[in-house]
């Protein structure tokens, strides 16, 4: 495919190189910067590569790529799409992944959509992920720098978007990146990763929370810590502080340390247990979305439940909607709100949002 | 494909003329108008030249003319010198606005009242009429000044500005005008009328950027913002930008001189393309089609479009546009020329096409093409 291309350029150094490699393949190559929140009038360290930042940074690049760049206020979607649904997902007792919505909702879709209006016959981005076009059938891989691979966020993306898309950075590993970003003179070569959450640059969410939810909210006040018998052991200071998995401290001396186990929005109680008590046998998986068509019951696959966990074998043992993995072996923190993503080796086939472990 | 530039409200090339005039003083007769020396002299006189070649195309007397460094500074000149005088007597000064002014009076005006004044803001209609009442009982208070732009830049309406310089005259209250989008394309005698203070910019004519000048009309007080030497008449201190004065005196010539001509060729190329776009594109709006407007100026509102992504695609299409204003750091703001004039059915994209020197018939057509075309796709991508 030639033709012109719309390619997603945060300001950091992945989508950097990216833009570099399409216009070495003879694209047409638009870049352009989602503005996706407010930034704050003063400046912090510059952690992300999201803030005013990145836009400036993307403009240097776009310039010495010659190409032509363009900002995007996408912040009505993203609020809507990304930030009220990792706020409710802490008011319910769950651990969102906003990266997940962002990649689902709006980098590519939002995108695409702006993209048709500036005559693009694709788009494309710095992700680590291999993509392969047959005829009429697209499917995404893991990124060859396993390290890096990023296709653990793009389960949501709509499987008829995927002929659309290009990542030119699949083949590559982070440090030829970087080698390419210095060989181009890229303003952006030695740029630190983002590692928070954009909209989270500090790591501590819970100023957000209380912005956006009022302060007095249940999810922010205090509620008991309770063993898995039900005794309270503790008070704890809003739940939506907690995810499962999580290390407890508590006063007063437990044999073994303690971890959370559970968060019932309904009674405000974080259950903690011995680590033991984390494990699960297999999850049930909501809002599925499938590149392809849905692997059948009794299929073995493999699933990642967290980014950086690792995948597992799993037997699919109910199709439909929540569909039921059960693991080769027990799986710790199984956490309802982040995703189950499912793989069949290399090849990304989709994923939905853990519900429940089983 | 060769780029077409149709945003000469946005800023001019300069002018060959201009370049010409301005170079001497560049290079040899670098002098600083206030040495004694023949170098000094020279630049004196070339000044007092500039001085007297804007006076002249604007229809004032030389003494009335100082040169500025630019409209936004000329325009803050005439706000804040004006409510300084009031001040100065121990008054608190309301400052009149209209609505849709430049943000170079509107936030100047802003800052008199955050500063213990009081700013009035007279709203306007999408016909252009200014909300007459407001005005009458504004003036009744005896305002430090009341300021109404000639030609607005982002919708190309244009207030009965010497109308209301009568009524404030009347009144015995002066008016300054932001005659920045007015001169070189709608005649700007300001001598024929009772317009005391008036805003003109270099770069909008074909000038240097960072040029500009403010007439102040005899007898009309204004205290300095700036404090330093006793250049042009302590109002604004600090070595006289000769070669701008120079260049700008030169636009400004020119520009009054070839205004009528050019007025009608500009309107005959804007009505063109504002009726290929009404008949391409019925559910566009013009902004202020029931208002008098100026030859060079044509924003269309174009609904369930994206602002950006249009001006994105516009430039891709090798059409150079704006939005109804400039924005920063990628946040649309909402323009306050809309809004005023149109509330909330203020929506979609805004694009504003401003035409000049370089505009042609064929240009037009291929910037019509262009719109249709991208407007086209935006339907189809906002209905699935």
């Amino acid at each position: 495919m030639t033709g012109r291309i719309l390619v997603a350029m945060s300001g950091g150094v992945d989508s950097s190189v990216a833009a570099a490699l399409l216009v070495e393949q003879g694209y047409d190559v638009v870049g352009v910067t989602m503005k996706t929140f407010c930034y704050s009038e003063k400046a912090g360290p510059s952690k992300t590569c999201c803030g005013l930042d990145g836009i400036m940074d993307a403009q240097r690049v776009a310039g010495t790529l010659g190409i032509p760049h363009y900002v995007f206020d996408v912040e009505e979607a993203f609020t809507r799409d990304v930030i009220d649904d990792f706020v409710e997902e802490y008011a319910n007792g769950r651990t969102p992944n906003p990266c997940v919505r962002c990649n689902s909702n709006t980098k590519f879709k939002d995108l695409l959509a702006r993209g048709r209006v500036l005559g693009c016959d694709g788009i494309a981005s710095g992700h680590y992920v291999r993509i392969e076009h047959g005829n009429g059938a697209s499917a995404l891989f893991r990124g060859a720098d396993h390290n890096k691979d990023q296709s653990y966020f793009l389960w949501g993306l709509p499987g008829d978007m995927l002929p659309l898309l290009r990542f030119p950075l699949g083949d590559l590993t982070k440090s030829q990146v970087r080698s390419r970003a210095h060989e181009l003179g890229l303003a952006t070569a030695d740029k630190p990763e983002s590692q928070e959450i954009c909209f989270v640059p500090t790591g501590d969410y819970r100023d957000l929370l209380e912005k956006r939810l009022a302060p007095t909210h249940p999810a922010l006040e205090p509620g008991p810590i309770v063993d898995l018998d039900g005794r309270v052991l503790g008070q704890h200071n809003g739940y939506a502080g907690y995810t499962i998995g999580q290390r407890k401290r508590l006063g007063g001396g437990f044999p073994e340390p303690m971890f959370v186990v559970a968060v019932h929005a309904d009674t405000r109680e974080v259950v903690v247990g011995p680590s033991g008590a984390c494990f699960s046998d297999g999850v049930d998986v909501g809002e599925l979305n499938w590149h392809g068509a849905a692997p059948g019951e009794g299929r073995e696959i493999q699933v990642q439940i967290r980014y950086r966990a690792k995948p597992v074998s799993a037997t699919v043992v109910r199709c439909g909607d929540p569909l039921r993995l059960m693991f080769a072996e027990p799986q710790r923190a199984v956490t309802p709100g982040q995703s189950a993503v499912v793989y069949e080796r290399e090849r990304l086939l989709g994923g939905g949002r853990i519900l429940v472990s089983v | 494909m060769k780029p077409i530039y149709l945003d000469y409200a946005a800023t001019t090339p300069v002018r060959e003329e201009v370049r010409k005039a301005m170079e001497p003083l560049l290079s040899d007769e670098f002098g600083n108008p206030s040495s004694r020396h023949r170098w000094g002299r020279a630049a004196t006189a070339r000044l007092e030249e500039a001085r007297e070649r804007s006076a002249a195309a604007l229809g004032v007397a030389p003494p009335e003319v100082l040169f500025i460094r630019g409209g936004t500074e000329s325009d803050n000149l005439a706000i804040l010198g004006r409510a300084a005088v009031w001040s100065a007597r121990g008054d608190e000064p309301l400052v009149v606005v209209s609505a849709i002014e430049h943000r170079a009076v509107l936030e100047a005006a802003e800052s008199v009242a955050r500063s213990g004044g009081e700013c009035v803001v007279v709203g306007v209609g999408r016909d252009g009429a200014l909300d007459e009442d407001a005005l009458r009982t504004a003036l009744e208070r005896q305002p430090a000044v009341v300021s109404m732009m000639w030609v607005n830049n982002e919708v190309g309406l244009m207030l009965p500005v010497v109308e209301v310089a009568e009524m404030a005259h009347a009144a015995g209250v002066v008016f300054h005008t932001d005659a920045v989008q007015a001169v070189g394309k709608v005649p700007v005698r300001l001598g024929d009328t009772e317009i005391d203070l008036a805003t003109v910019t270099g770069h909008k004519i074909y000038g240097p950027k960072g040029t500009g000048l403010l007439v102040v009309r005899r007898g009309t007080e204004v205290a300095p913002r700036v404090f330093g030497g006793g250049q042009e008449q302590s109002l604004r201190p600090g070595t006289e930008d000769v070669a701008g004065a120079v260049g700008m005196s030169v636009a400004v010539e020119l520009a009054t001189r070839e205004a009528e001509f050019e007025a009608k060729r500009l309107t005959t190329l804007r009505r063109q393309l504002e009726e290929s776009l009404v008949a391409e594109l019925g559910s566009i709006t013009v902004h202020g089609a029931e208002a008098k407007r100026a030859p060079h100026i044509l924003s269309i509102g174009i609904p369930q479009a994206d602002q950006e992504v249009m001006l994105a695609g516009l430039d891709l299409e090798g059409i150079a546009v704006s939005g109804g204003s400039a924005c920063d750091s990628g946040a649309v703001v909402k323009s306050h020329v809309l809004l005023a004039m149109y509330g909330d059915d203020a929506r979609g994209a805004t694009v504003r096409f401003s035409l000049g020197h370089g505009t042609t018939a064929d240009h037009i057509h291929a910037a019509a093409a262009a719109t249709v075309a991208v407007v086209r796709r935006a339907e189809a991508a906002a209905s699935p």
